[in-house]
């Protein structure tokens, strides 16, 4: 049990959640950068391959963030991969459960929702499985 | 598996931090391994038993 005495964060990990924080920090900001000027102008552009473009350039930002959390997962010691990767493991399973599920559904006459969905089942249920963890890890 | 790093680390007066730092590993790692949630790997428990100057055997029993 942690000692309410200690720090709950030694100083290494402090120093890496700040490089983390600070290279994800910088993608998200890029991806923005990129995101506002797509959506501000491609939609109102002609149809065509500069259309396109336009509107998936802020996949760009996006393959930052992705650099971004691949050293992150990289930095993490043994333990916290494994937990990460228990915690990405379950929640992927509960997303392909959910979405399936609803797919089914969609065939059966519900109404047909956006891809966006799928990342907030997916955020959710790791959440969900992170929280599950942290309170069984207390009893 | 069993291990008495909880008592070592006592011993020098180290906090779970502490001993975090100095093993490259999250406190929570250290706590999960004290309290017997995880056992480490092989280069681990070698890194542990060179930091505490014991054997592998001397802190790790089944």
């Amino acid at each position: 049990m942690h000692n309410s005495a200690e720090p709950r964060f030694s100083a290494n990990e402090r120093k890496l959640s700040q490089q983390y924080l600070r290279e994800l920090g910088s993608s998200i900001a890029i991806y923005l950068a990129i995101l506002i000027p797509s959506l501000m102008y491609g939609p109102g552009m002609a149809d065509g391959a500069l259309k396109t473009a336009v509107l998936t350039a802020p996949v760009l930002g996006f393959f930052l963030m992705i650099w971004a959390i691949a050293r992150q997962v990289q930095r993490m010691d043994e333990y916290q991969q494994r937990l990460t990767l228990e915690s990405l493991s379950l929640s992927a399973a509960i997303t392909a459960a959910i979405t399936f599920t609803y797919g089914f559904l969609e065939n059966a006459g519900y109404p047909r929702l956006s891809m966006f969905v799928v990342w907030g089942i997916m955020g959710s249920a790791w959440a969900i499985t992170g929280l599950l963890r942290c309170w069984a890890s207390k009893r | 598996m069993n291990n008495s790093i909880r008592e070592l680390r006592a011993e020098r007066g180290w906090s779970q931090a502490h001993l975090a730092d100095q093993l490259a590993v999250s406190r929570q790692t250290v706590n999960a391994i004290e309290t017997g949630r995880y056992d480490p790997s092989l280069p681990l428990a070698f890194a542990i038993a060179r930091l505490f100057g014991l054997a592998i055997e001397d802190i790790f029993s089944i």
